[in-house]
C-alpha cells in the first residue's frame, strides 16, 4: 500500500473469475486425484426411486471380490442409502446435502480426502436424485451412469437431453414391470440413442440381479480387461 | 447453476480476492451474466446480498451485466443470438437452444453461457488505523 493512495478512496480491482470453469476445473482436479491413486470412479444419476442403490448393491455383489471398492452416498438427508449399501460389507461414506440437489466438485473433494484411496480401485457415487441439475455440475467421475426406470414413465429420455448426452452409459430398470407400465423398453432404448449417438445402453431388473452381468461388461469391468475400466476403451 | 449456488460462489471469490489485498471494504461488485445460466439478476442480487451479511463486502453495490446467448450453428456456419425463454419451470423442461436461420440444433454456445465475478472497487486498510 502506497502512501499515493489515499485511505478511503476506492480502488478498482480486476478479478475476471468465470464461474462455470471453476466448476469444471474443480472436478479435473478430483479425476487427477483419482487417476494418480489408481482408482476408477462413476457416478450413478437417476431420479428418487429409479434403482440407484439398488443398483450399486448389485454392483457391489458382483464386483467385490475382483475389486476393492468404496461407496459414496450423496443424499439431502438421511444415511438409509449408506447403510442399504454397508450391507454389502464395502465401505460407505454418507454425504448430507442438506439440501442441495446435486453433489458438486467441491463436495467430492472433500469425501475424497476422507477415504483411503490408496486402498481402493473402484469408487461408486450415488448422485442426488435428480436429473437436471447434476447435469451442470460434473463432479470428476470416469464414467457417468444414467438410470431411467420404466416406472417414470416413457418420456423420461427425451425430457432430459442435457443429462442423456453427458452420459456413457444408459440403464433402463425395473424392466420386470414393463408390461404393466405400458412402457415399450425398445422404444425408450432408441429415445436414449437418438439423443446421444453411441451411448451404451443396458436393461435390467436390479431388484432381481437382473442384467448386472451386462452392465458390468458396458462398463468395462467385466474383468476380461487389464484394468480396472480406466485404461482402455474394451 | 442454481442462483443460491452462484452468490456462494461469487462472494467467497470477492472475499478471497479482498483478503488477499487486505481490503477494508468492498464497495461495489461487478458481475457479467449469460443468458443460459438462466440465473435471474434479481434473485442473484438478493442471494448475493444474504450472502455478504456480516462480511467486509456487506452492503456493496451490485452491478449485473446481461450477457445474451450466442450461437454458432456447425451445419449453415452462421453465428446469431438466441432469445432464452424466461421460462420459471426451466427445471423440468430444458431449453435446448436451435439456430435460428436453418432451425436445427447442432450449435455451438459461443457466448452467454457464463457467470463472470469480472471486478470489485474496494477501500484498503489505511496504515494508521
Ligand atoms: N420392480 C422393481 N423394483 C425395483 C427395481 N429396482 C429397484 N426397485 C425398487 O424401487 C424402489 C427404489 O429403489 P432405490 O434403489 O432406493 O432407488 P433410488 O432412490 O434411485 O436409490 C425400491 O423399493 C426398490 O426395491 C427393479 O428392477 N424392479
Ligand atoms: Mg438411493
Ligand atoms: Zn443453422
Amino acid at each position: 500500500m502506497t502512501d499515493a493512495n489515499a485511505p478511503d478512496q476506492g480502488r478498482d480491482i480486476i478479478i475476471d473469475v468465470d464461474l462455470s470453469k471453476r466448476t469444471s476445473e474443480l472436478a479435473d482436479r478430483n479425476l487427477d486425484l483419482l487417476d494418480a491413486h489408481g482408482v476408477t470412479a462413476i457416478d450413478v444419476l437417476g431420479s428418487v426411486g429409479s434403482g440407484k442403490t439398488t443398483l450399486i448393491k448389485g454392483l457391489v455383489r458382483h464386483l467385490k471380490d475382483r475389486y476393492s471398492i468404496a461407496v459414496i452416498a450423496g443424499d439431502i438427508t438421511t444415511r438409509i442409502d449408506a447403510d442399504r449399501i454397508e450391507e454389502e460389507g464395502v465401505p460407505v461414506l454418507q454425504i448430507q446435502t442438506g439440501g442441495a440437489c446435486h453433489l458438486d466438485g467441491e463436495i467430492v473433494r472433500r469425501a475424497l480426502e476422507r477415504l483411503d484411496l490408496d486402498s481402493i480401485d473402484l469408487l461408486i457415487i450415488e448422485n442426488v436424485g435428480n436429473l437436471i441439475c447434476p447435469a451442470a455440475f460434473p463432479i470428476g467421475t470416469h464414467t457417468r451412469l444414467l438410470l431411467l426406470s420404466v416406472t417414470e414413465g416413457p418420456y423420461m429420455a427425451v425430457k432430459h437431453p442435457v443429462m442423456v448426452r453427458q452420459a456413457d452409459v444408459a440403464v433402463i430398470n425395473k424392466a420386470d414391470l414393463a408390461d404393466a407400465m405400458e412402457v415399450d423398453v425398445a422404444k425408450l432404448s432408441d429415445d436414449v440413442r437418438s439423443v446421444h449417438p453411441g451411448i451404451k445402453v443396458v436393461t435390467t431388473a436390479a431388484r432381481f440381479d437382473e442384467g448386472i452381468d451386462d452392465l458390468i461388461e458396458a462398463l468395462g469391468l467385466s474383468g476380461d480387461c487389464c484394468c480396472a475400466g480406466g485404461c482402455c476403451d474394451a | 447453476m442454481h442462483d443460491v449456488t452462484a452468490a456462494q460462489r461469487i462472494a467467497s471469490t470477492v472475499l478471497h480476492a479482498a483478503h488477499e489485498r487486505q481490503a477494508r471494504r468492498v464497495e461495489q461488485i461487478s458481475i457479467a451474466l449469460g443468458a443460459m445460466t438462466m440465473i435471474d439478476p434479481d434473485q442473484l442480487t438478493f442471494w448475493l446480498e444474504q450472502v455478504l451479511r456480516g462480511t467486509v463486502a456487506e452492503g456493496a453495490e451490485i452491478e449485473i451485466e446481461q450477457l445474451p446467448l450466442i450461437v454458432r450453428c456447425t451445419r449453415c456456419d452462421s453465428e446469431s443470438e438466441v432469445a432464452v425463454p424466461d421460462d420459471p419451470i426451466y427445471h423440468l423442461m430444458p431449453f435446448a437452444p436451435a439456430c435460428p436461420a436453418c432451425g436445427c440444433e447442432e450449435i455451438e454456445i459461443v457466448g452467454g453461457d457464463a457467470c463472470v465475478v469480472r471486478s470489485m472497487r474496494i477501500t484498503e486498510a489505511s496504515d494508521d488505523e
